[in-house]
Order: C-alpha cells, then sequence, then structure tokens
C-alpha cells in the first residue's frame, strides 16, 4: 500500500510506564513497540484501561506521581525523549509534537480567550510578538473551519460549542507546524454529525500540513476511517500490528477477531452479537500467561502458562498469540461478518 | 396488527430558565415539543439523536420523572398524566427504566440484594423471605453469581453493575422497559454482551423496549422501529429496514452517512452537515433543521412541517415530501 | 512518606481523643461510685464550710456540717475537698464528677435534638424543592439571623433559670447548620441516578429520604455534630457564666466557672490565691471540647470520600 520508502519519524521500543500505588505495581503499559512514519495516521485501538492513553502521555512524558516510565526507548528524530532534559522536553511539546485531547472543555483553560490560548506557543516557540501571534491564531481559527475568526479569538471556552471549541483545540495544536500530533480520543465527546465535521477536518489538515498523527481511540469505526496501520492494546501490551487492510479483514489475534464479531454495525445486517465473554481484567490482578486468555476461545494450557511473544507473521503485521495458526484457519476467506 | 402499549400524544416539556433576584422565568428550554408516537406491544423502538434533542427527556416525561408540561402519555389504555400521586406509583410497576450511568444508578449505601429486591417489597409482590430467592433468580438470569448478593455496587465492574440495573427493572415484571443509553458507558466488548442479554430477555418474557441511543449502528442492531429526534421534535420514525435504506429526512440521511463503519473498504456518499445543533432554548423559526439543511427550500425557515405519513408506517416532518405527498 | 506521616499523625491525635472521651465517660459512669452523694439530688454539689471565700485543696470538712449529714443520717465517706471548695464551700472535686455527667447531657441532647430538627428541615426542604425550600430556608434564615449566643441568652431568660431552659434554648437556635449541610448535600444527591431510580420504581418520598439520600448524606453531619458538642457545653457554660444556666451548688462546670468569677484575681497581694476555683472546671472543659474535636476531626477523615480516595 505504502511502497515507497518510508521515513521513521517516532519509534516507541520497550515502553515500560508502571503506576506506583499503595495497593500494588499497576504494569499500565508493559513494553510496548511500535512505529510512526512521516505523514501517516497510526491507530492505537483498545478498551478503558489498555494503557492506550498512558503510552501517549508517556510519548509527552506528561505522566505524574505516581505514574513513571520505568523503561524503554521513545526515539523522535532521532533522540530519545525519555533522556531529554525537563527543559528539552518543553521545547518540543507544543511545537514538534502535539496533543489533542478528549475533552476541550477541561482542556481548554477556562479564563484565557481562545486567541490568548492559542498565541502563548507561538510567542513561546516561534518567538512571535503578540500583533502576529494574534493574527496567526486568527487565520489557524479560519484554517479549522471556525466561522468569523476574528470575533471568536477574543472569546473564552465556555462561548464555544463541544465542536468549535474541538477545532479551537486542534488549531492550538496545529499552531506550531507539528510533525507528529497525537489525539487521545479527540471525537469521543462529540455527537456523530459533529465527529464528522471533526474527522473530516483532521484528515484534511494532516495532508496540508504533512504530519504524522497518532490516534487514539476505542472506537474501530473512527479507526477504519482515519488510520493506516492499526496497533490493538490490551491490558497494557500491543497484542496485533498491522496495516489497516489486513486489521479488518483478516485479523489474527483471537481479541482483534473477536472485536469486530462483536460490535453491532451498519454495514451489514446482524443476527446475533458474537460478544466476547467475560470482563476487561483489572490491572492490578492481570491473569498469568497470555492475559486474554480466560476470555478467549481459542486458549489451551500454554496460553494459561506462558505469556506468548509479539511475533511477525507476515511482513508488517505482528500478533501475540500462540494459536495464529487455528484463528487463520477461520479467516482464511477474509473476516465476513454477518453471514 | 399488534396494538399499540404506549401511546404518546403530543407530549410536551418545557425546562423554565430563570435568572435575576426574584427567579423570573426568562424562557424556555423546549426540550421535548410536541411528540407524538406509538409502541407496540414486544416491539422495540429505537430512539436516536444527538446530545440535547430531547430523547432522554422524553423518557424521563413518560415516565413521569419529569411532570409533562402538556400532552398525554397511554398506557395499557390509561391516560397516566391524569393519575394521582399515588396510583401514579402503582402504575411504575409496568413501566421500567435501565439508566445510563452503571455507576451512579446504584445507591452505593445499599446491598445489591436490597437494590434489587425494594421494588418487589414496595409493590408487596413477595414477602421478606421468598424475596431474596428470588433476588438470587434475577441475578443468575442476568449473569450474575447469585451468592454475589450480599455485595455492595462498587465491588462490581461496569458490566455486572449495569447487569445489576436490569436485574432491578426485570424484577417488577415490566410491561415496558426503557433503556436510556443502557449500553453507552459500556466498554465495547462488554457493549455486546449487554446488548445479547438485553435480546434475549426480550425473547424470553416478550418485553417492549423503548431503546434510546445516540449509536445508530446499536439500535440498527436492536430496534425493530427508529424514530430520530432533532431539537425537541421526531422528524422521522420508520420500520428499520426502510429507516437505513431509504431515509427521507434530510437530517436522517446525514446522521447516517455520518456514522463511522468499522470496514476501512465501505465506502459510502458522507454528507458532512455544517454547523452545531442549535440550542433548545431558542431553536430556529419553521423546519429546526433547516440553517444546517441541504435541502432547505424558503418555505423551510418560515413554517414548521408536521410529521405525516407519507408511506405507511413510515413518518416524516419535511416540506419536501410534505408536498409530494399532498401531491400524489 | 509525607502521606504515611500525617495519616499517622492523625492516628495519634484520634488516639488521644478517644482516650480524652473514653475518661470521661468512665468518670460519668461511675459518678456514683467516685463522689457518692450526700443529697437525694445528685446534682446537688454538697459544701464543706459555710465559709464565703474559697477553701485550698485539702480544706477538712467542718465539724457542723458533718454533725448535720451524721443527724440526717447521710454517711459521709470523705472528709476533704481535694481540690478546695469554691466560695461557699461548695466541694470542686464533687462537682467536677457530676458536671461530668451534665456536660454528657448537654452536648448530646442538645445536639441530637438540634440535628433531627435539622435533618428534618434539611431534607424536606431539599428534597421537595419548589415553594417548600423557599418557605423553610427563610425561616431557617430567619434563626440564623439572630446572634446564637445573645438569642439563647434571650429565650433562657424568657423561660427562666435552669439547665433544661439552657437546653431548649441552645436546641432552638442551634439547628440551622445541620439544615443547611443536610439540604446541599441532598441537593447534590438527589441529582444522582440512583434517586431517579428508586422514584421509577414506585418508591415513597419518605423512603426514598430515609433508606437512600440520608445514608449518603448524613456523615457530613454526624461530623459536625460530634464536633458541636463540645462547643455546646462552652455555649452553656457561658450562659451559666451569664448568670441565666444552672443555679448556684449545681454541679455543672459551666455554672462553676461562673461562681468562680469573683475570685479569678484573688485577694489583693495574693494574686491567683484562689486559682483552683478556674482551673479545675476550666480544664475539664478544654479537655471535654477538645475529646470531641479530636473525634470530630477523626470522624470526618475517615468519611472524607475525597481523603478516602487518596492513597
Amino acid at each position: 500500500m505504502m511502497a515507497k520508502k518510508r521515513e521513521k519519524l517516532l519509534e516507541v521500543k520497550g515502553l515500560k510506564t508502571y503506576f506506583f500505588t499503595e495497593n500494588g505495581v499497576v504494569k499500565a503499559v508493559d513494553g510496548v513497540d511500535f512505529d510512526v512514519y512521516k505523514g501517516e495516521t497510526l491507530g492505537l485501538v483498545g478498551e478503558s484501561g489498555c494503557g492506550k492513553s498512558v503510552t501517549a502521555f508517556s510519548i509527552m512524558r506528561l505522566l505524574d506521581y505516581p505514574g513513571k516510565t520505568v523503561g524503554g526507548r521513545v526515539v523522535f528524530e532521532g533522540e530519545n525523549l525519555l533522556e531529554k532534559s525537563e527543559d528539552g522536553m518543553r521545547k518540543i511539546r507544543g511545537k514538534d509534537i502535539a496533543m489533542i485531547f478528549q475533552e476541550p472543555m477541561t482542556s481548554l483553560n477556562p479564563v484565557f480567550t481562545i486567541g490568548y490560548q492559542i498565541s502563548e506557543a507561538l510567542k513561546i516557540h516561534l518567538h512571535m510578538n503578540d500583533r502576529e501571534a494574534m493574527a496567526k491564531s486568527v487565520e489557524l481559527l479560519k484554517k479549522v473551519g471556525i466561522p468569523i475568526p476574528e470575533q471568536r479569538v477574543h472569546e473564552y471556552p465556555h462561548q464555544l460549542s463541544g465542536g468549535m471549541r474541538q477545532r479551537a483545540m486542534i488549531a492550538m495544536a496545529m499552531s506550531c507546524d507539528p510533525t507528529l500530533l497525537i489525539a487521545d480520543e479527540p471525537t469521543t465527546a462529540l455527537d456523530v454529525t459533529i465527529q464528522a465535521q471533526i474527522l473530516e477536518l483532521m484528515k484534511a489538515l494532516l495532508q496540508e500540513f504533512n504530519a504524522s498523527l497518532i490516534m487514539i481511540t476505542h472506537d474501530l469505526g473512527v479507526i477504519a476511517e482515519i488510520a493506516n496501520r492499526v496497533a490493538v492494546m490490551y491490558a497494557g501490551k500491543i497484542v496485533e500490528y498491522s496495516d489497516i487492510n489486513t486489521i479488518f479483514h483478516f485479523p489474527l489475534h483471537p481479541y482483534t477477531f473477536g472485536l469486530l464479531t462483536s460490535i453491532p454495525r451498519l454495514d451489514v445486517e446482524l443476527k446475533r452479537l458474537d460478544a466476547i465473554p467475560g470482563f476487561v481484567p483489572d490491572p492490578l490482578h492481570f491473569p498469568k500467561g497470555c492475559k486474554f486468555n480466560p476470555r478467549c476461545r481459542f486458549a489451551t494450557d500454554k496460553c494459561r502458562e506462558e505469556e506468548p511473544p509479539l511475533v511477525k507473521v507476515e511482513e508488517g503485521h505482528l500478533v501475540r498469540c500462540w494459536h495464529v495458526d487455528r484463528v487463520k484457519e477461520e479467516v482464511k476467506n477474509g473476516l465476513l461478518v454477518g453471514v | 396488527m399488534a396494538k399499540p402499549i404506549l401511546q404518546v400524544r403530543h407530549l410536551v416539556k418545557y425546562f423554565p430558565i430563570k435568572k435575576g433576584v426574584f427567579r423570573k422565568t426568562v424562557g424556555w428550554v423546549r426540550a421535548v415539543d410536541d411528540v407524538s408516537f406509538d409502541v407496540y406491544e414486544g416491539e422495540t423502538l429505537g430512539l436516536v439523536g444527538e446530545s440535547g434533542c430531547g430523547k432522554t427527556t422524553t423518557a424521563l416525561t413518560i415516565l413521569r420523572l419529569e411532570e409533562p408540561t402538556r400532552g398525554q402519555v397511554i398506557f395499557d389504555g390509561k391516560d397516566i398524566t391524569k393519575l394521582k400521586r399515588r396510583d401514579m406509583r402503582k402504575m411504575r410497576k409496568g413501566m421500567q427504566i435501565i439508566f445510563q450511568d452503571p455507576y451512579s444508578s446504584l445507591d452505593p449505601r445499599m446491598k445489591v440484594k436490597d437494590i434489587i429486591a425494594e421494588g418487589m417489597l414496595t409493590h408487596n409482590m413477595l414477602n421478606g423471605r421468598n424475596v431474596y430467592k428470588r433476588v438470587g433468580e434475577l441475578l443468575e438470569r442476568v449473569g450474575i453469581p447469585a451468592d454475589y448478593m450480599n455485595r455492595f455496587p462498587h465491588e462490581f465492574s461496569g458490566g455486572q453493575r449495569q447487569r445489576v440495573g436490569i436485574a432491578r427493572a426485570l424484577a417488577l415484571e415490566p410491561k415496558i422497559i426503557m433503556c436510556d443509553e443502557a449500553v453507552s458507558a459500556l466498554d465495547v466488548s462488554i457493549r455486546s454482551q449487554i446488548i445479547n442479554l438485553l435480546k434475549d430477555l426480550q425473547n424470553e418474557f416478550k418485553f417492549t423496549y423503548l431503546f434510546i441511543a445516540h449509536d445508530l449502528s446499536v439500535i440498527k442492531y436492536i430496534s425493530d422501529r427508529v424514530a430520530v429526534m432533532y431539537v425537541g421534535k421526531i422528524v422521522e420514525l420508520a420500520d428499520k429496514k426502510v429507516f437505513f435504506d431509504d431515509p427521507l429526512h434530510p437530517y436522517t440521511q446525514a446522521l447516517i452517512s455520518a456514522v463511522p463503519v468499522p470496514n476501512p473498504d465501505y465506502k459510502k456518499k458522507r454528507i458532512v452537515l455544517q454547523g452545531d445543533v442549535p440550542s433548545p432554548a431558542n431553536p430556529p423559526k419553521g423546519c429546526r433543521f433547516h440553517p444546517r439543511c441541504f435541502m432547505a427550500m424558503d418555505i423551510c425557515s418560515k413554517v414548521e412541517p408536521e410529521l405525516v405519513e407519507v408511506k405507511p408506517g413510515h413518518f416524516v416532518a419535511c416540506h419536501f415530501y410534505d408536498k409530494k405527498g399532498g401531491n400524489s | 512518606m509525607k502521606r504515611t506521616l500525617r495519616k499517622l499523625f492523625s492516628n495519634v491525635t484520634s488516639l488521644i481523643g478517644i482516650l480524652l472521651l473514653l475518661f470521661f465517660v468512665v468518670i460519668a459512669i461511675f459518678a456514683p461510685v467516685i463522689a457518692p452523694p450526700l443529697s437525694d439530688d445528685p446534682y446537688n454539689t454538697p459544701r464543706m464550710s459555710w465559709d464565703i471565700n474559697p477553701q485550698p485543696p485539702g480544706f477538712p470538712m467542718s465539724d457542723n456540717i458533718r454533725f448535720i449529714y451524721d443527724t440526717m443520717g447521710k454517711k459521709v465517706k470523705w472528709n476533704k475537698a481535694i481540690f478546695g471548695t469554691e466560695g461557699g464551700g461548695y466541694d470542686i472535686f464533687y462537682a467536677l464528677v457530676w458536671g461530668t455527667r451534665t456536660a454528657f447531657k448537654i452536648g448530646i441532647i442538645t445536639v441530637a435534638s438540634s440535628m433531627l430538627i435539622g435533618l428534618f428541615i434539611g431534607s424536606i426542604s431539599a428534597y421537595f424543592g419548589g415553594w417548600v425550600d423557599e418557605v423553610l430556608m427563610r425561616i431557617t434564615d430567619i434563626f440564623l439571623s439572630f446572634p446564637f449566643l445573645v438569642a439563647a441568652m434571650v429565650l433562657t431568660t424568657i423561660l427562666g433559670k435552669g439547665l433544661d431552659k439552657v437546653m431548649i434554648a441552645l436546641i432552638t437556635f442551634g439547628w440551622m447548620g445541620y439544615a443547611r449541610v443536610i439540604r446541599g448535600s441532598i441537593l447534590s444527591a438527589k441529582e444522582e441516578t440512583y434517586v431517579m431510580a428508586a422514584k421509577a420504581l414506585g418508591i415513597k418520598d419518605g423512603r426514598i429520604i430515609w433508606r437512600h439520600l440520608l445514608p449518603n448524606t448524613i456523615f457530613p453531619v454526624l461530623v459536625q455534630g460530634s464536633m458541636n458538642i463540645g462547643s455546646m457545653v462552652i455555649t452553656a457554660a457561658a450562659l451559666s457564666f451569664l448568670g441565666v444556666g444552672a443555679p448556684m451548688g449545681y454541679a455543672d462546670w459551666g455554672q462553676m466557672v461562673s461562681f468562680a468569677r469573683n475570685w479569678i484575681i484573688g485577694a489583693p497581694g495574693h494574686a491567683g490565691q484562689y486559682w483552683y476555683t478556674v482551673f479545675y472546671p476550666g480544664i475539664f472543659i478544654v479537655l471535654f471540647v477538645l475529646a470531641w474535636n479530636l473525634i470530630g476531626d477523626t470522624l470526618r477523615d475517615i468519611l472524607d470520600p475525597r481523603l478516602r480516595g487518596e492513597l
């Protein structure tokens, strides 16, 4: 699909972030590897507590006590971010790597105007003066489709609707022309029609700025729409990692497979949802062996004893499962949902 | 044809906006504005719409958890809007609700067995000794081991709490259950379990559901008929198949086209609507959708369209079809 | 580390509070053993002499008083005022011991009664809202607009002297705080979906308040109440001090301090000569109030969900 030589922008290797709580160590992210190439969108999918957001915060080094990144490397444009000084990190945050959050109401400061908040980054990173920064803010707001931007720059976050706030948030993220954008559930809090607007906007902006995106979401529909490659996370680990077509048509991890056959969807008529049994494991008491084994219909004694490694099944397709062959047998003609 | 178990007629719910020292009413939030529909026995009517469209208020007003401003709700042949408090309490046995948030919908200081037993005891369905036996059966039915009944809600996961909420509604053996975003707060893999459970229970007990959700995929899976609300009004109501294959209202069309589908090859023409959902405190004149509508005509900004039956069982509130319907 | 220390410290303070309270409880329970009463009403403090001036610790009971008790057929089991006497010969030790019972009585009865009134008014007001809320809260405001001590004093004066009148006054002007706290908590708790769920089940309003709302909101009120037990005793003491409380000779710490008013400075040239008349009842009041405050603090730490949620 992307045959030409791709340039690696971000390389995450063996990332481990633990939370040291009174009740024990929570291994929120436990050895995560992935790459992000220039101009592509990587989807990070998983359910609540799987570690997808913590991964993002670890890359940005935005974790507070009791969370701590205890191992691994985050190489961004040749530099390991985990070894950078706090000062050096501050120069990268907001400039080279920008972040978009789920709830724009809480991630924008309610006591400053939209314009002030956008120009702040411009003044710090691009050393603009007040007037330049304000002019640029208006331009950015226009670019993200906010009507009458000259007026909106002087308004406060609470005066904007949810969709408009998310647009302002995106304008802020794009202000310093970042090469990598990390979006943590950017459309989850929004209505369907607004979500569609934001997704279209993000696609257009990524192309215009030639930026890469890490899209964190639980919504497989959003992933199918925007991502080039996908990493599926479960219980702090990546369980499947591949390009978008393979994930949706030939998934080889039972969890991915289960998710795709269990969700209600618009494109096909379903008789019954093939629900994954059991519940999302508590991060303090992960099961032994493969963390998915108590919910997995392929599980054997081996799965209960030994955790499988993430192995390459074919070029660009990695799966963490002992029974890839058996899953493959079921999906050999492609995943047929609802038939 | 099945008979309607619930008939909603011109239901209106306005909330006053109060301002100033004397709490003077300066305006009204028209949360539900003249909504009429029927729910037939044994069916699932999906009620879909974006946040603030009034779908939850509709359910609460039907149950009189919010007092309706105007209109009638006829349940089982009786107009319940006229009932006294006392008679209404008795009536509640027949209509139950499952809430969205599995965390705040269970009293944190009550044991699960008491949460489930409370309704049965209030309606004198069982006496003290037998009631906990029944609680055990109900828990088993919704997929929770009966011996968990002595636990408190915080000892359960979100999915399990939602099962407890379902058991609580089930306990009263109601005829109709309103599911108010009952699966929206749950994780993807848990959501399917609960949807399956709700469907199984319907098959077993012949419940009628009014299923409220913002997620069209879920609505499509669970409903027999679907109604869409926009800013306090129903704009389209049809059988599920017709609704998804041949939607008539431009808002419905845009809504369906906006849903992300977990299939990278699924190609569709997406209608991206401009602008935001208007506030129900200040809805646009004429058709409430006209400022965002890609088919808007002159009349749309002046006259509010009625919900009319354009084909048998297919209701639309849009001038575009109004005229056509009138011509043919 | 800092957190653990703080936690430990709060445990030490709570331990002190519990020990102090235990000390007072033991005194109150065993009062008849520690200081056997000499008259039919045990709250009447026996006199050790007829002398107008206070007598120092260790002062022996005067012979003519002993003679009176003997002819009355009372057995006098002790013959020394080990903490001294107040003016008029009232035994300080005896009054302290029986005053503990008075303190508990005042504290618990006034706080419990005003809490009940407050809970009732506050919960009804919050649950039903609308004009019910308006009316009840305006009444509360009216009561709040009186300065507490003055209002209590005036009411006690109208009702007449005596401890029961003091308590009625304290209850009359002491329930508003509870009403406000419980109203606030219920206003936020009634927005929780489980209240809606209970209504949907057809449960009666009274039961919703009693079984669902109060259990979820009562703890801040209990904390406030336990802290107020101390301050109620102080206020009662203040009223006594101002002369509208317990009558002379009644075993009540406040009355003792009030009675010692004339002796605080001491005799000319002997400053602090009569220190014991103020010191003993004073220290008892302070420790009693401290005990309840420490316990209130501990209760709050235990029940405050924000502190509980912390690691």
